[in-house]
């Protein structure tokens, strides 16, 4: 038994791949955006089960707060919708 | 849909299998490595009474601004040019700017609800309590200059989102401002690094031989305010609406 840890580690490291592929998938920018900051979210607590609590202040303050906010400001300057495949 | 389910599920797959071979049967040999004798220092030295010790109990801090110091003293530059790049490149002339003050006055007045804004009140005094602990107890606790001010622009942000722009321009966080206070960020970390070598004749970023931790309480402190208003300024640039771009730049063309 090597330690519940790295399970729970595989298992939300797991969730975080699934919402990266559904954050590639979406044609609206708005939810892949949203998507990724969940996914963004997983890997914050990957992060800290691998006893990295600085890099896990830094990382969700700029992924799920710094860097949204610069892709929104990003699309309102374009379209919203993906066209096209 | 469902080759999307496919590749997802198989993905998933293919990963536990990995992770279950790396930990349970140890393919890459990474289980029960010791600890290495340069990790032995850090440890052993990171918080001493004698030695080379950075007076910190916070292991990751002590690397990050003394042992691996160049490191961080570069990032801190990169960082400070990629900003100064995005600025230059968006930059206004005395007259322009003018005319996006005249131009922003006339548009529409937005207003959230009250709900979202006094939630909002409330939730930013909370991140800029809890960004300056992790500032200010960066030597002693998880948490340092970076993160605390990633942490202080989210709640900028948060303003900025809710309020507007001007919110944060009437209680002089405008353009100047930001640039200045963020000059002084970096100066007081250009202080901290030169101060060894003009007052205990020491090298530079050899913040062990100052008194006691203000070194990397400075160091600290200094990132944490340049941090927070670099990306305001980012912020401040960019919250500049297209269409009033746009006539500024035609203006450019015309003249």
């Amino acid at each position: 038994m090597i330690g519940i840890h790295l399970a729970i580690l595989a298992i939300v490291v797991s969730f975080g791949f699934v919402f990266s592929y559904l954050a590639m998938k979406e044609h609206d920018l708005l939810k892949a955006l949203a998507l990724s900051s969940v996914q963004s979210t997983f890997f914050a607590l990957g992060f800290y089960i691998l006893a990295a609590p600085d890099i896990v202040l830094a990382y969700l303050a700029i992924a799920v707060g710094a860097y949204t906010a610069l892709v929104i400001l990003a699309i309102s300057k374009t379209e919203r919708y993906e066209v096209g495949e | 849909m469902k080759r999307d389910v496919i590749v997802a599920v198989s993905f998933l797959l293919a990963f536990l299998f990995i992770a279950y071979a790396v930990v349970y049967i140890n393919v890459l040999g990474l289980g029960g490595a010791e600890l290495r004798p340069l990790g032995e220092f850090y440890l052993g030295h990171a918080f001493a009474h004698e030695g080379l010790t950075s007076h910190s109990p916070e292991v990751v801090t002590a690397i990050v601004w003394n042992y691996r110091g160049f490191d961080t003293l570069f990032e801190t530059f990169v960082f400070f040019l990629a900003i100064m790049g995005a600025f230059s490149v968006l930059r206004l002339t005395r007259e322009q700017e003018s005319i996006v003050r005249e131009l922003e006055a006339k548009e529409p007045h937005r207003q959230m609800d009250l709900i979202t804004r006094a939630t909002t009140k409330l939730v930013v005094v909370m991140i800029v309590a809890i960004s300056a602990s992790i500032a200010l107890h960066g030597h002693l606790t998880p948490g340092g200059g970076f993160q605390a001010g990633s942490a202080m622009a989210v709640a900028l942000l948060l303003l900025f989102a809710v309020f507007s722009k001007f919110t944060l321009e009437r209680k002089g966080l405008n353009l100047r401002h930001t640039i200045s206070a963020y000059a002084l960020g970096l100066a007081l970390i250009l202080a901290t690094v030169l101060a060894p070598v003009f007052l205990y004749g020491g090298k530079v970023l050899e913040i062990n031989l100052l008194p006691g931790e203000t070194g990397l309480f400075n160091l600290d402190v200094g990132e944490y305010t340049a941090v927070t208003f670099g990306f305001l300024t980012v912020f401040l640039v960019l919250g500049v609406s297209e269409w009033i771009f746009k006539t500024v730049l035609r203006g450019e063309v015309d003249d």
